[in-house]
C-alpha cells in the first residue's frame, strides 16, 4: 500500500486533474439535482448515488433521473 | 430555408446547454481517455499491492507501448463511451415524441430535412467535441506517462474512428426518428455496433465493407501509421450508408407525420 500511495504523491500532478474532474461531474449533477424540484424517483436517493458512486452516479443521474419539461 | 435551419439548431443548442450535455459528456471522455494510460502506467504497482501476490514474488511485465495504450482508450470509448453517448440521445426525436413536444415544432410549416438535420448535427457536434477532447486527454497522458505516438498516426487513426462514431450516432437518430420507444433506439444501436465490430474480428475477409472496421484500422495506424487491407472500401461503404440512413430516415419520418396528421 506504501509503494503506491508513494507513487501516487510523486506524480500529484497527473492525477490532480483526474479528481478536479471528478468533482466538477459530482457537483454539476448535485446542482442540477437540486435545482430541479422533481426528479425520476426520491431526489434524495439521486443525492446519495451521486455523492457516493464515483463517476457513474452522476452520469446515471444525467441520463435516467433527470425529469425533461 | 437556411434561417429555419439556424432557429432549429439554436433550439437543440440552447437545450443542451441547460441539461449540462456539453459539460458531462466531454468530461466523461476526458476521463474514460485518461484512465487508459493512468492504469497501464501504475499497473505494476496496483498489482503489488492488491494482487495478492506471495511475499517476494517479482513482478517483471513489459510496460505497453504507446500504440496499445491509445488502441486500448478507442476500445474504453467503443465501450463505456458509446453507452454513455447513446444512452444520451436515444430520446433525440423519440423523447419528443412521447412528449408530444415536436408537435409544438411540427405544426408550423417547418420541413422535416431542417428538424432531422438540426438535430444530426448537433448531436454529431457533441459527440465528437467529446471524443475530441478525450482522445486528446489519452494522447496527452500517454506522452506524459508512456511514449509519444507520432503525430501522423495519432491524427489518422483518430480521424479514422470519429467516422466510426458518425455512423452510430446517425443510427441512433435515424432509430429514434422511425421508434417511439428509447429501449429499441438504445438496444437498436449498441446491438448493431456490437455485432459489426465482432463481425469484423472473426470474419475479417467477409466483412471488408463493414464500418465495423474502422474501428480495427484506426488502432492499425496507431501500431504502423498504415490501415490495413480494404480500409478505402470501409471507408466509402461508411459514407454510403451514412447518407442513405439520412435519406431514408428523412423519408420515412416525413411519410410517417404525413400519414399521422392526415388520419
Amino acid at each position: 500500500m506504501n509503494e503506491l500511495t508513494q507513487a501516487l504523491q510523486e506524480n500529484w500532478a497527473i492525477i490532480a486533474p483526474v479528481l478536479i474532474l471528478q468533482a466538477i461531474l459530482m457537483v454539476v449533477a448535485l446542482i442540477d439535482c437540486f435545482k430541479h424540484d422533481k426528479t425520476n424517483g426520491p431526489q434524495w436517493i439521486w443525492v446519495l448515488v451521486i455523492v457516493f458512486i464515483n463517476i457513474i452516479g452522476p452520469i446515471l443521474y444525467f441520463v435516467f433521473g433527470r425529469r425533461n419539461d | 430555408m437556411m434561417k429555419q435551419w439556424g432557429v432549429l439548431f439554436k433550439k437543440e443548442w440552447t437545450e443542451s446547454v441547460r441539461n449540462f450535455k456539453w459539460l458531462w459528456l466531454p468530461v466523461v471522455f476526458i476521463l474514460l481517455g485518461v484512465m487508459q494510460p493512468l492504469t497501464s502506467y501504475y499497473f505494476a504497482d496496483i498489482i503489488e499491492n492488491f494482487g495478492g501476490l506471495p511475499e517476494g514474488a517479482v513482478l517483471d511485465i513489459p510496460p505497453p507501448s504507446g500504440a496499445e495504450v491509445l488502441a486500448g482508450t478507442l476500445g474504453q470509448f467503443s465501450q463505456i463511451g458509446f453507452l454513455v453517448l447513446v444512452l444520451a440521445f436515444m430520446g433525440t426525436v423519440a423523447g419528443e415524441k412521447s412528449h408530444g413536444t415536436h408537435l409544438m415544432v411540427l405544426v408550423k410549416p417547418v420541413s422535416y430535412f431542417n428538424y432531422l438535420t438540426a438535430k444530426w448535427v448537433h448531436i454529431l457536434l457533441i459527440s465528437l467535441s467529446s471524443f475530441v477532447v478525450g482522445f486528446a486527454g489519452a494522447v496527452y497522458y500517454t506522452a506524459l506517462l508512456i511514449e509519444t505516438v507520432p503525430v501522423n498516426n495519432v491524427l489518422s487513426g483518430g480521424a479514422v474512428y470519429a467516422l466510426w462514431i458518425t455512423f452510430i450516432m446517425t443510427l441512433v437518430l435515424c432509430l429514434s426518428a422511425l421508434f417511439r420507444s428509447t429501449a429499441i433506439v438504445a438496444f437498436g444501436s449498441l446491438g448493431t455496433a456490437l455485432l459489426m465490430s465482432v463481425l469484423s474480428m472473426y470474419t475479417p475477409d467477409l466483412m471488408k465493407w463493414s464500418p465495423g472496421m474502422l474501428s480495427s484500422h484506426s488502432q492499425m495506424l496507431f501500431y504502423s501509421g498504415d490501415t490495413g487491407d480494404g480500409f478505402w472500401v470501409s471507408l466509402a461503404m461508411t459514407i454510403v450508408l451514412i447518407t442513405g440512413i439520412m435519406t431514408l430516415t428523412i423519408y420515412m419520418f416525413n411519410k410517417k407525420e404525413v400519414a399521422g396528421h392526415t388520419e
